[in-house]
């Protein structure tokens, strides 16, 4: 049996267990229920666990391993994919786990044996133990809790309603189904929240609903009474959460009887005659929320309270409205045509004939309503960044306690808002860097000190407006971009010559090619093959960029670049063979017209062109479009130099036409398989113009530029 | 509902056209077979518009007075619906047609292509050829960007 204080040898084989089970946290982080991705590394990582010699283990520890691989079998026999429960259970187990390794590892006692676990006789007397608490941070998740309770509220409501249909109806299946999912995502709420007691009741009303879903359980007043006692439960908590946001007794853990509450829930899911907690008063279906109180007033504190109190108490509900985003996006789409439209009507040349005073008034007055429209449409869709920050204080605790690093986070700018599509997409490079920062960029303890630093290693995460756009910076005061591995790897990994001379940012930019990753502990600690270069196709997806600076010992700092909003993009009008193309302004770094003779050919048939002073390959865009461009010479057009990455192109155009916002319209799955053009956009004249796709025309393969042109495609 | 194309009269199931359009500006898709003629703007919605003329391999003929854009509604492969338009001569009529009235393409022995055509019609002495409206749209639901190589001068531009 294990020793109270781990003797040498016991100590490897555990450090091999630590080891396994920080990397289990990894795996566990990314996990998504109803997918099976992860599944089979977190196999593997038990099964490696299992395979170390036990005779050193704690007993826990082993028990504890039977436990998970019960939850793994069961998974793999059944869906082959994770399912919300299993991933709670495996993240309790997880935690757990840790704390039983650490308490080895001190010497300390073992923490208790989770409740409903099975595998270990420990009878299931719940009614004799403690009340479980919940204790808010409220420090940490404040924006959080109050989304949570907004949402609470309104799902007590709803499952109030919906019992009182019931009542009426026992079998109504849609009120049987939103009752279930309003369970459900309390469940997911409070699960989140790390809020049990709630979770733990939740997920057992949801179980109920689930066998009355199934048939296999009908809705008797019984039941009834058992769901509104929950949901009276559950309300309570919610309430003194609310209190406690308000400011009332903050910090104080809740406590809330739910003991006999679950007991009963579970009776009724056994399907045993429920115990019998109180004398069922009958009411009707008006007094149903009545007599539940009265109910609960047995197992419970006395609640009873007149209806209108608890309404005082509920109706403060946010003034949110719930909204398909759908159909938002279907009006920001229609305010930017009514933009386009207006434009149309101002411009145009019979209107311009008018000459009257009061013509013009009124198209003034339209064109101020009409911009008014579109700024508050465009703010509909904009969300702060606040809640992905805050998501991000949590990665960095986690993985700070498993990596034993001291980190600080620090947030700003958090209430920038910016498009909610773009929050959605950005929370996986985000989460990558931040891992990344964590990982490879700040020091051990020890190293910092040793290196006059505090011990307190510091990220710090903003966002800002700039430059028309967003500006997200993930700033680590860490050991910095080691310039010379990062060649060397890179020259060992053929991504360049042995003897090329890179800049600064050349070098560091060469983290984002795909098949890079500096750390040698990358497959340990990520492993998941997600390196940079998906961070940065995932940000230019969303038309944005990253850059890199790095000093060595001071740390790194990754700008991210981003638009204000995915539905119009900033762009430049260029005239090419008589078409219009939009070149996003974002991509564009400069244009100008070539004086004679700073086109070169290079062995005849390339083409560059001196900016400033570097030498720049030259596409002629109405060659690669497919259009007769009037400008043969390069002089008697313009180019404008574009970039992707770190590949600068010039585009050779006929002429600017302009700078303008266009609304970004899918060109629909016609186009879906091309990569050539981004999409198309509705011109003031109510014409289409494409939007170039930059990425695809810098990495096209260079193409000698033809004397003679080649013919469109015939057009009649 | 029929159509002209030439003096061929073509059917297409009345359930898919959302609307008919008279023809407006069509902005050119660079690098796309020809019969893409490319994109317009329906109320603000971008939509792909094909010539069916150029598709069937007819030959090309300058639009008239009477030539239209049909927009039709066809399921899209990844679910939900989506809209294309057609660029025809003419369109004539909306008629009944009852399973008495369609035959099956007869063999041709590959002379003209026949996989877009679900049948023959004859009516009022006249012959409808009734077309695959989805197998034409989505056949294009999937055209890929035609390699470079073809707007090569010493390569002539593939003849679908």
């Amino acid at each position: 049996m294990f020793p109270e204080n781990p003797n040498e040898s016991a100590i490897p084989s555990l450090r091999k267990v630590a080891e396994i089970i920080g990397l289990l946290g990894e795996e566990l982080a990314f996990v998504t229920p109803n997918q099976d991705a992860g599944i089979l590394p977190i196999n593997r990582l038990v099964m490696d666990l299992e395979e170390l010699p036990e005779k050193d283990f704690p007993p826990f520890l082993t028990a504890g391993l039977e436990v998970a691989r019960a939850w793994l079998d069961q998974m793999l026999d059944g869906p082959g994919k994770f399912d919300e429960e299993t991933i709670r259970n495996l993240n309790q187990w997880h935690t757990w786990m840790t704390s039983i390794l650490l308490a080895c590892q001190t010497g300390k006692a073992m923490p208790a044996w989770p409740e409903g676990w099975a595998g270990v006789d420990r009878s299931d007397n719940a009614t004799e133990a403690d009340e479980p608490s919940i204790r808010l941070s409220l420090a940490e998740d404040l924006t959080l809790l109050r989304e949570f309770h907004g949402e609470s509220v309104e799902l007590l409501q709803s499952i109030e309603q919906g019992v009182l249909v019931l009542e009426e109806n026992p079998t109504h299946a849609p009120t049987i189904d939103s009752i279930f999912r309003a369970f459900h995502t309390f469940k997911g709420g409070a699960g989140f929240l790390h809020l049990d007691a709630m979770r733990d009741l939740a997920h057992d009303l949801e179980s109920l609903f689930d066998e009355v879903r199934c048939s296999r359980l009908h809705i008797t007043s019984e039941i009834i009474d058992v769901i509104l006692a929950g949901a009276d439960a559950l309300k309570r908590f919610t309430r003194e959460i609310g209190a406690q946001l308000q400011g009332t007794n903050a910090g104080a853990p809740i406590l809330v009887p739910t003991k006999q509450v679950v007991a009963r829930v579970k009776s009724a899911l056994r399907g045993e005659p429920l115990p019998k907690t109180a004398s069922v008063t009958d009411g009707g279906a008006s007094q149903a929320a009545g007599v539940a109180f009265s109910l609960a007033a047995k197992s419970l504190p006395k609640v009873r309270q007149s209806p209108t109190g608890e309404q005082a108490l509920l109706s403060p509900s946010s003034g949110f409205v719930k909204l398909d985003t759908a159909k938002l996006d279907n009006l920001v789409d229609l305010v930017g045509e009514l933009v386009i439209a207006q434009s149309m009507v101002v411009q145009n040349p019979d209107v311009q004939m008018i000459n009257s005073l009061q013509l013009v008034r009124c198209l003034r007055q339209l064109g101020r309503i009409t911009t008014e429209l579109q700024r508050n449409a465009m703010s509909l869709r904009m969300v702060p960044i606040r809640a992905l920050f805050q998501k991000m204080n949590r990665l960095v605790r986690d993985l700070a306690t498993q990596q034993q690093k001291q980190v600080q986070l620090v947030l700003e700018g958090e209430e920038t808002e910016l498009d909610r599509n773009i929050v959605e997409k950005l929370s996986d490079p985000l989460v990558h860097m931040i891992r990344n920062a964590i990982d490879h960029g700040l020091e051990n303890s020890d190293d910092r000190v040793a290196n006059g630093k505090s011990e307190l290693g510091m990220i710090r995460l903003t966002a800002a407006h700039q430059r028309g756009g967003i500006v997200i910076r993930i700033q680590d005061d860490g050991k910095g971009l080691d310039r010379r591995r990062i060649l060397a790897k890179a020259i060992d990994r053929g991504l360049v010559k042995a003897d090329a001379t890179l800049t600064e940012s050349e070098i560091f930019s060469l983290i984002f090619q795909a098949g890079f990753s500096t750390a040698e502990k990358v497959t340990d600690l990520s492993g998941r093959g997600v390196g940079m270069d998906v961070v940065r196709r995932n940000i230019e997806n969303l038309r944005g960029k990253v850059e890199i600076q790095s000093r060595p010992g001071q740390g790194t700092t990754f700008t991210i670049l981003l638009p204000l909003t995915l539905a119009i993009i900033d762009g430049l009008l260029v005239g090419v063979g008589g078409e219009r193309y939009i070149i996003p302004t974002l991509s564009v770094r400069e244009s100008f017209k070539p004086p004679p003779g700073t086109v070169k050919t290079i062995q005849g048939r390339g083409e560059v062109v001196s900016v400033r002073g570097r030498q720049t390959p030259l596409l002629r865009l109405g060659h690669y479009l497919g259009r007769t461009s009037r400008a043969v010479k390069p002089e008697d057009g313009i180019v404008v130099v574009v970039e992707s990455g770190d590949a600068a192109r010039g585009l050779l155009v006929d002429e600017l036409l302009g700078k303008q916002e266009v609304v970004i319209k899918s060109l629909g799955h016609a186009f879906g398989q091309q990569n050539l053009l981004a999409g198309g956009a509705v011109l003031g004249d109510g014409w289409v113009g494409l939007i170039l796709d930059v990425d695809t025309l810098v990495q096209m393969p260079y193409h000698p530029p033809q004397s003679a042109v080649p013919a469109p495609p015939a057009m009649p | 509902m029929t159509f002209s194309l030439g003096d061929e009269s073509y059917g297409l199931p009345v359930l898919n056209v959302r609307e008919i359009i008279r023809l407006c500006p069509i902005t050119p898709v660079p690098r796309m077979p020809p019969h893409v003629k490319g994109v317009i703007n329906l109320r603000g919605t971008v939509i792909a518009v094909l010539d069916l003329r150029a598709k069937f391999q007819l030959a090309p003929k300058a639009y008239g007075e009477r030539t239209c854009i049909i927009v039709v509604q066809v399921a899209a492969p990844s679910g939900g619906s989506t809209l294309m338009g057609a660029v025809v001569d003419a369109v004539e009529e909306v008629v009944q047609l009852g399973a008495d009235d369609i035959e099956a393409t007869p063999d041709f022995g590959g002379a003209p292509d026949t996989q877009y055509i679900l049948g023959l019609a004859t009516i009022q002495g006249g012959v409808k050829i009734l077309l695959n409206i989805e197998k034409i749209f989505l056949e294009d639901g999937t055209l890929s960007l035609s390699p470079l190589s073809k707007l090569e001068p010493s390569i002539q531009p593939e003849k679908v």
